[in-house]
C-alpha cells in the first residue's frame, strides 16, 4: 500500500520534474539557435554544464537577509511545480493524486506561487529584488484571476473539479475548440508566472535580474530548475484542461500526454521568443483591461456552450 | 472504537504533525518582528488547518483555504507595509500590543474551546458511503441557503469597495492625488527636500523619492 500510494507517485512526479526541466532547457537552447542567437557548446550538454557550474559557485549573501525565507523560496517554488505535476493525469488510472478538487488545488498553486515569488524578492533585503517582488504581486493577482476564470470554464462541461473528469468530458470535442479563448489566455498566464521571455518582468534585466538578482550558486540553480519545472507543470495542466489529456487514437494514453506536453512546451518557448516586451505598467493595464475581460468572455462562452449541449 | 479504525495510521500521524505545525506557526506570528513574516507565518498556520480539513473529507473547503489565504495574506502584508510607514516591513517591529487584554482573551478562549472539546457530547455520525463533498456543498450553498450566501457576498463586496474608496482617498501627504511628493515647508509652497538643480533639469523623477 505504501509503495502504491506513496513511493510510486512520488517517483513519477520526481522523474517528470527533472526530465521536464532538462527538456525545457534543451528546447530553449535549440530555439535560441534557430533564432540566430550565438550558441555555446553542445545543446544537450550545456544545461548540465551550467547546472554543475552553478553547484560549484559560491552562494551570494546580502546584508541581513531573512535567511530561512530566502533559502526556502526557490525550494517552495519547486514544490509548487511538483504539486501541479502530481494532479496532472497521464491516463484514466495513472495519476499521482486523483483529488476530487484537483482543479482548485492547481488554482491554489498559482496563488501560493505569488507568495513564494514575493518572499524570494523580499527576503534578500536588497532594493532590486524587492522591486521585483512587488512587481510580481501587482501582476500575479491578474494572472491568478485570468487563470481561475478559464479553469472554471473547463470545469463547467465536466461538471466536476477533478482533472480526470475534465479530460473525460473532452471525449467528443477538445476544450481547445469548445472554448477557443481558454488555451491562449492560459498560456500567457503560464509565461507570466514562470517569468519566461518578455513576461519575465519580476526577474527582468531592467532590474538586473529582479527577485533573482542577488541569488547565485546552488540556490540560483534551484530557482532556475523550479521555473522550468513550473513551465512543464503549466504544459501538463494545459494538455489536461484544453487538449484532451490522454485522449487520442493509436498511441497509449501516457504517450499522447507526452506528445501534447512537448507541443505545448514548444509553443510556450516560441511565444517567449516571439512576443514583444511591454513595460510593467502597460503589462498590468493589458492584463486588467484586455485579458481579464476576455477571460470573463471565455467563461460566459463556456457557460452558454455547456447549457446548449 | 471499530468505527474510528477505518482510517490508516498515516492519517493520525499527518493530523498530529499538521496540528503541531498550525499551533507553532500561529505562535510564531506573535514572536516574529516583521509584518511580512507575521503574515506568512499566519498563512502557514492556515495551510496546515486546510490540510487537516482535507483529512476530514472536506476536500473543497480545505483546498479553498489554500488559495483564499494565499491571496489574502499577500494583500494583507502589502497593505500593512503601505499604511504603517515601515519601509517594506524590513525594520524590526513589535508584533503585540494591548497585552493584558490579549492574554485575558486568549486564556478565556482556550478554556471555553478546551471545555467544549472535552465535555461536549459530539454526535456519532460517520460519513455516508458515496458522499460527494463538492456536490453536497454546492447544493447547500446554492440551494436552500442561497439567499444568505448571496446577500453575504454582496455585503462583503460592498465593504471591500468602500474600504478601498475610504483608504485611497487620503494618502500619506494629503489627498491621494498629491502623489508621493512631500508637502511644502510653507502652506501651498514647493515640495520640501527638492533641490534647485533638480527643478531646472526637469524629468528624472526617480531621484526625488529618497
Amino acid at each position: 500500500m505504501i509503495v502504491d500510494q506513496l513511493i510510486l507517485p512520488l517517483l513519477m512526479v520526481l522523474v517528470t520534474l527533472s526530465v521536464g526541466a532538462y527538456i525545457v532547457a534543451v528546447l530553449d537552447r535549440l530555439m535560441a539557435g534557430a533564432f540566430g542567437a550565438p550558441r555555446g557548446g553542445n545543446v544537450w550538454l550545456a544545461p548540465l554544464t551550467r547546472g554543475a557550474w552553478l553547484l560549484t559557485q559560491h552562494a551570494n549573501a546580502t546584508e541581513a537577509p531573512d535567511w530561512r525565507a530566502w533559502r526556502l523560496a526557490p525550494a517552495l517554488y519547486l514544490a509548487l511545480a511538483a504539486i501541479g505535476l502530481a494532479v496532472m493525469p497521464w491516463s484514466a488510472s495513472l495519476v499521482a493524486t486523483d483529488l476530487v478538487t484537483s482543479v482548485v488545488l492547481w488554482g491554489s498553486v498559482e496563488a501560493l506561487a505569488t507568495v513564494v515569488i514575493f518572499l524570494h524578492g523580499w527576503s534578500a533585503n536588497a532594493l532590486l529584488t524587492l522591486i521585483g517582488g512587488y512587481r510580481y504581486v501587482a501582476l500575479g493577482l491578474s494572472y491568478i484571476l485570468i487563470s481561475m476564470f478559464v479553469l472554471i470554464g473547463v470545469a463547467l462541461p465536466a461538471e466536476s473539479l477533478q482533472f480526470t473528469q475534465v479530460v473525460a468530458s473532452q471525449e467528443g470535442l477538445w476544450n481547445v475548440l469548445r472554448q477557443p479563448l481558454g488555451l491562449p489566455l492560459f498560456l500567457i498566464v503560464g509565461l507570466g508566472m514562470t517569468f519566461w521571455g518578455p513576461l519575465d518582468l519580476a526577474d527582468s534585466t531592467d532590474l538586473a535580474g529582479g527577485t533573482a538578482s542577488e541569488v547565485s550558486g546552488p540556490p540560483r540553480l534551484v530557482w532556475d530548475i523550479a521555473r522550468a519545472a513550473m513551465l512543464v507543470a503549466f504544459s501538463g495542466v494545459a494538455t489536461t484542461a484544453f487538449l484532451g489529456g490522454w485522449l487520442g487514437p493509436w498511441l497509449p494514453g501516457p504517450l499522447w500526454v507526452i506528445v501534447k506536453m512537448l507541443a505545448v512546451l514548444s509553443v510556450l518557448l516560441l511565444l517567449g521568443r516571439w512576443l514583444p516586451r511591454l513595460a510593467p505598467e502597460r503589462c498590468v493595464t493589458l492584463m486588467w483591461v484586455v485579458l481579464l475581460p476576455l477571460s470573463f468572455l471565455a467563461l460566459v462562452w463556456a457557460g452558454a456552450v455547456a447549457l446548449w449541449e | 472504537m471499530t468505527e474510528s479504525m477505518n482510517h490508516g495510521i498515516g492519517v493520525d500521524i499527518a493530523f498530529v504533525l499538521l496540528a503541531a505545525l498550525a499551533v507553532i506557526s500561529g505562535w510564531r506570528v506573535f514572536r516574529t518582528d516583521s509584518m511580512v513574516r507575521a503574515s506568512f507565518f499566519l498563512l502557514v498556520s492556515f495551510i496546515a488547518v486546510g490540510a487537516i480539513m482535507i483529512l476530514l473529507a472536506a476536500e473543497y473547503l480545505g483546498v479553498a483555504m489554500f488559495f483564499m489565504m494565499a491571496v489574502e495574506m499577500t494583500v494583507m502584508a502589502l497593505f500593512m507595509v503601505m499604511f504603517m510607514m515601515n519601509p517594506a516591513g524590513l525594520n524590526p517591529m513589535n508584533m503585540v500590543h494591548q497585552e493584558r487584554i490579549a492574554i485575558g482573551a486568549g486564556i478565556a478562549g482556550f478554556v471555553v474551546l478546551g471545555a467544549m472539546a472535552l465535555f461536549a457530547a459530539f454526535p456519532e455520525r460517520p460519513l455516508p458511503t458515496g458522499l460527494d463533498p463538492v456536490r453536497s456543498l454546492g447544493l447547500e450553498m446554492l440551494g436552500d441557503s442561497m439567499l444568505i450566501f448571496e446577500s453575504a457576498g454582496i455585503v462583503l463586496l460592498a465593504t471591500m469597495i468602500g474600504v478601498v474608496v475610504l483608504s485611497s482617498h487620503r494618502g500619506r501627504y494629503g489627498a491621494a492625488a498629491e502623489g508621493s511628493m512631500p508637502p511644502g515647508l510653507a502652506p501651498g509652497g514647493d515640495p520640501a527636500g527638492k533641490s534647485e538643480e533638480d527643478e531646472e533639469a526637469g524629468g528624472g523623477h526617480e531621484h526625488h523619492h529618497h
